[in-house]
């Protein structure tokens, strides 16, 4: 019952902080709110039984990643940029374009929706607990989940030397 | 929430009681840290208004709500607005995540002529069944408050020290996680209460299949993870933007650093959130290495069978052991709160760069060995 009405309610904030994210001008109020966001996200994954996803959500995207990125906002000429975002014939345009294009999947995504739950697909509905989300984790898919790490793990190198590298952009 | 109206009664009792305790504690540890680095350096420290000058705390209170409102012409409103407030939540929600005391258990009792009962209570906010996974994660939530105050006050200063205190933050909360992963893979939980329960009685071990045991030692987890201890106790340091890691608010270089533009109230609660997080720290060193409410050697049982025999009734025997237990615990954290302000009078400031090579090249492979090596042990003693 209660939970419920948190369910709603929670669904609402992360709906309001999702529009947040697209319809703000400055990409540091965009950002705040995809903290905001993932903050809510956080808690509607508790409300779903996986408290342990939660806590991670929390630590990892709200506490570490978004962190990173306000903090490379902040150090941006932000009125510039929102001045070159938000004029211009074809800015406009493409603008339109792409509010049309995202209204339209939203609406066949709906429209095709329908047919799909009252389908016969099951969800899951048993308690994810640590220890069977580590044996998935590193026993049924340890090959993938190290492949994931070894692939992030380069995309921190190729960072790292593109950001060292003078000449093109960064010609002085 | 609770079953029935008294159990809705004390968790919300218990949640303001908890939060109103971690703020109450602050204008006492301002005391303290005044008193305490006079008393380092050989100084008075305020003693004028009141006996040991504790009446300064309330003189200060009324300052800080008359002084003037105050936003930088430049700055942004709500944001400015936002960030003390931002401060102030993850202290909170994080203390109120520890269990400041046994659980106790209340006999059916008579309350406006109805019967209620039995209750098991616990002595904390709220138990969420991750423990130290959820602190973990609210309490990274902190730098926001920082850097919402550096861009929102529209200050160099000010966003210079907010962008230090989030390099920082996240350099050390990579230490501080896995300093805490090798106590947890000695207890092999995440629960506070099985932590605590687990630290009870004297030092003993069991390594392949023999029995190991100091009588005369508690069994504390400071004697599982040394190294761990140590390495969370300066990872804390680093995470409360405390001297000898005050780089965030270093005066001799960023005047007062993120919180420069703020006065008053707005400040009070920057101080509130810094001194949460203190707390915060020292609970969670006291719980997880230093036997959390537990007296050394003695249980909660034996002090309640001990007043019972004094002839009080069950009720009132667990009661009185429950606060006899919280006040252990507070008692302490305020030994760990002393050492936080012992250092910061005690030790001077890193430069930024041996700040990072402190976090980054030292901290961070140290805690990462005594994880692998705790991981291999504990699997050799459970074969």
């Amino acid at each position: 019952m209660i939970t419920g009405y948190l369910f709603y309610m929670l669904a609402f904030l992360l709906i309001l902080f999702s529009l947040g994210v697209l319809m703000h001008s400055s990409p540091l109020f965009s950002s705040l709110n995809l903290v905001g966001s993932m903050i809510v996200l956080s808690a509607m994954y508790y409300l779903l039984q996986v408290p342990f996803i939660a806590a991670v959500q929390l630590i990892v995207y709200a506490g570490a990643v978004m962190v990173l990125f306000v903090m490379v906002m902040m150090m941006f000429d932000l009125k510039h940029e929102i001045k070159i975002f938000s004029g211009g014939f074809i800015s406009n345009a493409i603008k339109c374009g792409l509010a049309g294009f995202f209204a339209f999947t939203i609406g066949a995504t709906a429209f095709m929706s329908t047919e799909m739950i009252s389908g016969s697909a099951k969800v899951k509905t048993e308690v994810l607990s640590v220890k069977s989300m580590a044996q998935l984790l590193f026993k049924d898919y340890l090959i993938e989940f190290e492949v994931l790490g070894v692939i992030l793990l380069l995309v921190a190198v190729g960072a790292v030397a593109l950001s060292r590298i003078k000449g093109g952009t960064h010609a002085s | 929430m609770g079953s029935d109206l008294v159990e809705v009664l004390i968790n919300s009792v218990k949640l303001v009681l908890i939060f109103l305790l971690m703020v109450q504690l602050v204008p006492i540890l301002v005391w303290v840290e005044r008193r305490g680095s006079a008393f380092i350096q050989n100084r008075y420290g305020p003693n004028r208004v009141g006996p040991f000058g504790l009446m300064q705390l309330l003189a200060d209170a009324v300052k800080f709500v008359f002084k003037e409102e105050f936003v930088p012409g430049k700055g942004h409103k709500l944001i400015f607005y936002a960030a003390p407030v931002v401060a102030l939540i993850p202290g909170a929600l994080a203390f109120a995540a520890i269990p400041l005391a046994n659980t106790f258990h209340l006999e059916p009792f008579m309350f406006l002529g109805e019967s209620w009962g039995p209750y098991d209570i616990n002595f904390q906010g709220y138990n969420v069944g991750i423990g130290i996974v959820f602190i973990l994660g609210v309490s990274s939530l902190g730098a926001y408050a920082l850097l919402l105050a550096g861009w929102g006050s529209a200050n160099k200063y000010s966003l210079y020290g907010a962008l230090r205190a989030v390099a920082q933050m996240i350099s050390y909360e990579l230490a501080l996680g896995l300093s805490i992963v090798g106590a947890i893979l000695v207890y092999n939980t995440f629960d506070f209460h099985s932590i605590i329960a687990q630290q009870a009685g004297a030092l003993s071990f069991t390594i392949s299949g023999r029995e190991l045991g100091i009588p005369f030692l508690p069994n504390w987890g400071i004697f599982y993870q040394p190294l761990g201890a140590f390495l969370f106790l300066v990872a804390a340091f680093a995470e409360t933007n405390r001297l000898p890691f005050d780089l965030p608010e270093a005066e001799s270089e960023l005047i007062a650093g993120f919180h420069t533009e703020y006065g008053g109230m707005k400040m009070l609660m920057f101080y509130l959130g810094e001194y949460g997080h203190m707390l915060v720290a020292s609970a969670l060193l006291v719980t997880f290495y230093f036997g959390g409410y537990q007296l050394p050697f003695v249980s909660h049982v034996m002090i309640e069978d001990m007043l019972k025999s004094f002839g009080l009734g069950i009720n009132m025997a667990n009661v009185l052991t429950a606060f006899l237990f919280f006040t252990v615990f507070m008692i302490k954290c305020l030994i760990f709160l002393w050492i936080y302000v012992w250092v910061r009078w005690t030790l001077p400031r890193f430069r930024y760069d041996q700040l990072m090579d402190l976090g980054w090249k030292t901290m961070l492979p140290w805690a990462l060995a005594n994880t692998i090596v705790t991981a291999v042990v504990v699997f050799l003693a459970r074969i």
